[in-house]
């Protein structure tokens, strides 16, 4: 008897079908909530301007985090959307920030020149972002109070309204 | 009436099922030629009985038989009669029917090939491989019966999957995986009965190999295809995704994969045995595990696979077998006792066992990836995804890692070896990498990764060519033959190795489309008039305006826009919008021109009322079709090295001679 073969395999097996067996009480379709309530994982990165925007810096302020990309058409379908909140808000004191995503500098630009923009892109370019926020696809949204915790997160494209009734409950907390 | 014989049948093959896992284990363990029979004949009759079952189903559907509780899940009076057949696998209890039968047939052919060969080893095989079949009868007869009587009898049915007719790759691509999953049954059993005989020699080893490479190539095929398929017909543009069915398909070929290569160590070196064998049954549970992917719903995926009753079954049988395959290997595997020898540092002994290290690497990868979000909703109740960046930035440097490999290793000679004639075996390698390299920056790649990626490529290539024609070279010196002549006869004489290094020349094209088209893809929205021209890149694209096509199932508009490159004329390309009227959505389907060196890959995003102005996505893509060729090369590779040789093979003894190949 080889107990080592024994062992391993049952390390392996056991925690595994366990799991498969406790996936039966999920749904796969629910969005994925886990950050919801966590702190925001903070992040520096580097803007299409090249100024260094911290997300520990905006802390004070409520911070819409959106990440997209040039290639994504629900992305450009909320970029509009997006836009209006942030005029909306920014004299309010929310700070919108964009964080590309998997993308290119040059397209970025180019994609903002033309649909306009409102709020600095961020680049992530290590990748590193976006797993820590395990964005799975894009348009994914985050939504930041103002002690740094998430108190939302969207998957697909968001639109004005949604945002204008949490950013307004937000602010007056 | 057919559900009562369908059922009989279903009925009768779990029957001999049974009768023959007793046999043919009873068969090895007293090395009794008359409990071998009987598996053997068992093995047939299960192969009948499910041809039978599945002749009537077909029969059934095209009948339009809907006292048959299948036939009134999907068929329809109105679809047409290719549809009609091939629905047999559009839905949950066709495809476990499907299953079984593949899975029959197989094992049916197993028991013809080995007949009158290694008594003891055959017979548990076919014992081991017939309890299998045992567990999917069970499925077929219970909880995925197609066969259940309708009563009162529907006049009608809904029809298939509509998206079933919308490429003839969704038709061809599940059969094609289901043949690499289900045939990866009888390497398991084979790999119990090793176990259980408690010795593995050459020729069992190379029997092994040739069992595993037919399943091997269809699961190749049918990745490759589903990929194809995704590309061809969701519109995104990519073929691939690291979507959870995705992953359960390609985890089992990474380990298969890594057992072809560990199965030479095993014939040539007597060694790596145990972990030969542990490969084996882990291809096995991956593919049921991915059996349970596909089929539990409890995966978020685009294969979306409502959840069937079947989940909570194939996982109770991924458990029990992990267990079985658990006690076999921790009691028996000391038994099979490999050869412990010192492996040179820089040696191809030493490069077969890192290749089977990065496989083992990336095949933790992708389940911990694929898993992880299942584990951590577990422990704390809230959701996560792992998306692409994961996949991406462990997958990238192991296939680098893993191309690399196949460049050094065959390179170098097995054992001992002088570090300096190491050296100048690589140098060859290393000038191809070089001019790789060059040539892509000349047209135009840039980035770390990209470049190390072709560079690499070009390394495994010098690599292989040499290792294809240095063998004929050498008869053309000292035998003054020609060179037709000298690599037909070296070509046709080691047709394992020869096939061997074909399937590399596939995955290393396949590497260069994949980081050409990876890292390079280009992509923009335009919106046109009717007769209005755009250029984008060196394309000039002119809307000639829209088409509408209405047929019994769907209605598409499509956009006819004609293409020209660097002012030569390509033709019409046509993307469509279909209108399934069943499931009430709106699906696209792209229109792709494949170059030599990129795609022109078109979308219609949405279109005016009267078609007189569309919005299209273009995307450039270098390098696709490379792809699909590659896929091809491989599976030609895979059926040189497999077919089985000519020559008529001693019968009737346990230790026949190894094959003097040299791979």
């Amino acid at each position: 008897m080889n107990w080592k073969v024994m062992s391993v395999g049952l390390l392996l097996c056991i925690p595994l079908i366990f799991v498969l067996a406790k996936g039966f009480n999920y749904d796969p379709r629910a969005l994925p909530e886990e950050l919801t309530g966590e702190m925001a994982p903070d992040f520096t990165l580097n803007s299409l301007d090249g100024y260094p925007v911290a997300l520990s810096e905006l802390k004070g302020s409520v911070v819409v985090v959106n990440f997209w990309a040039t290639w994504c058409g629900p992305c450009l379908q909320e970029h509009g959307e997006l836009m209006k909140t942030a005029e909306d808000y920014k004299p309010k004191g929310v700070a919108f920030v964009g964080v590309l995503y998997g993308d290119t500098q040059a397209k970025a630009e180019a994609y903002l020149k033309k649909h306009g923009s409102a709020y600095p892109t961020l680049l992530d370019e290590a990748q590193r972002t976006n797993i820590d926020y395990g964005v799975a696809g894009v348009p994914e949204t985050f939504v930041i109070d103002r002690e740094g915790r998430i108190v939302k997160k969207y998957a697909g494209p968001v639109t004005q309204m949604e945002l204008d009734v949490l950013l307004s409950d937000l602010l007056t907390r | 009436m057919i559900s009562i014989l369908g059922r009989s049948m279903v009925l009768l093959s779990l029957a001999v099922c049974v009768i023959g896992t007793f046999a043919g284990i009873a068969g090895g363990a007293k090395r009794s030629e008359t409990a071998w029979k009987w598996a053997r004949i068992s093995a047939y009759l299960g192969a009948l009985t499910m041809t039978v079952a599945i002749g009537l189903m077909e029969y059934a559907l095209i009948t339009n038989d809907f006292s048959v509780s299948y036939v009134a899940k999907v068929g329809s009076t109105t679809t047409p009669l290719w549809v009609t057949i091939v629905s047999l696998w559009s839905s949950l209890e066709g495809s476990i029917l499907l299953w079984a039968f593949v899975l029959n047939g197989y094992i049916a052919a197993f028991a013809w090939a080995t007949k009158g060969k290694y008594v003891e080893h055959s017979s548990y095989a076919l014992g081991a491989s017939l309890s299998i079949a045992v567990f999917f009868s069970f499925l077929v007869a219970g909880v995925a019966d197609p066969f259940i009587a309708m009563d009162p009898v529907p006049t009608e049915g809904p029809g298939p999957n509509p998206l079933l007719q919308n490429h003839i790759l969704m038709v061809i691509h599940p059969p094609a995986l289901y043949l690499g999953y289900v045939g990866m049954a009888v390497p398991f059993g084979m790999g119990v009965a090793a176990l259980l005989a408690g010795k593995i020699g050459a020729a069992w080893s190379t029997a092994l190999r040739r069992w595993i490479l037919l399943p091997w190539g269809f699961l190749t095929i049918g990745i490759i295809l589903g990929g194809w398929w995704s590309y061809e017909v969701l519109g995104w543009g990519g073929y691939w995704a690291w979507d959870p069915v995705e992953n359960a398909s390609f985890l089992p070929w990474l380990t298969a994969t890594a057992f072809i290569h560990s199965a030479l160590i095993m014939e040539r070196k007597d060694g790596l045995k145990g972990w030969g064998i542990v490969l084996l049954l882990v291809t096995f549970l991956l593919t049921l595990l991915g059996t349970f992917m596909t089929r539990s719903g409890v995966f978020n995926s685009v294969h979306s696979f409502t959840q069937t009753p079947i989940g909570p079954v194939v996982l109770g049988y991924l458990g029990f077998c992990s267990i079985v395959s658990l006690v076999l290997l921790s009691t028996r595997i000391d038994v099979l006792g490999s050869q412990k020898k010192d492996v040179p540092v820089v040696s191809r002994d030493s490069m077969f066992l890192l290749n089977n290290l990065l496989f083992a690497a990336f095949t933790f990868t992708v389940l911990i990836g694929t898993v992880y979000p299942l584990v951590h909703e577990a422990m704390t109740e809230k959701k996560l995804s792992i998306g692409e960046p994961y996949f991406n930035e462990l997958g990238i440097p192991l296939s680098i890692a893993i191309v690399f490999l196949m460049g050094v290793g065959p390179a170098l000679p097995w054992g001992n070896i002088d570090q300096k004639d190491a050296f100048k075996r690589l140098m060859l390698p290393i000038a191809g990498a070089l001019a790789t390299v060059i040539f892509a920056v000349a047209v135009g790649a840039t980035g770390f990764m990209p470049l190390l990626s072709f560079g690499v490529s070009g390394f495994a290539l010098m690599t292989t060519l040499r290792e294809l024609v240095e063998p004929a070279a050498v008869r053309v010196e000292r035998k003054s033959e020609s060179w037709g002549t000298a690599l037909w006869t070296v070509w046709s004489k080691t047709r394992r190795r020869t096939g061997g290094y074909i399937v590399h020349i596939g995955v290393i094209m396949i590497a260069v489309a994949v980081t050409g088209s990876g890292a390079f893809k280009e992509l923009q929205d335009v919106t046109l008039k009717q007769g209005e021209s755009i250029e984008v890149q060196e394309y000039k694209l002119t809307y000639e305006g829209k088409e509408t096509v209405r047929e019994s199932h769907r209605q598409s508009e499509s956009a006819k826009v004609s293409v020209q490159r660097n002012g030569r004329d390509i033709g019409l390309l046509e993307p469509k919008l279909n209108n399934y009227y069943r499931m009430g959505s709106v699906i696209g389907t792209p229109a792709v021109h494949n170059f030599v060196d990129e795609d022109l890959y078109l979308n219609l995003v949405n279109m005016n009322e009267d078609g007189s102005i569309v919005g299209l996505q273009v995307i450039t893509q270098p390098l696709v079709l490379w792809l699909w060729i590659g896929g091809g090369v491989m599976m030609i590779g895979t059926l040189i090295s497999a077919w089985p040789a000519r020559r008529k093979r001693s019968t009737a003894s346990s230790t026949p001679t190894t094959d003097q190949e040299t791979a």
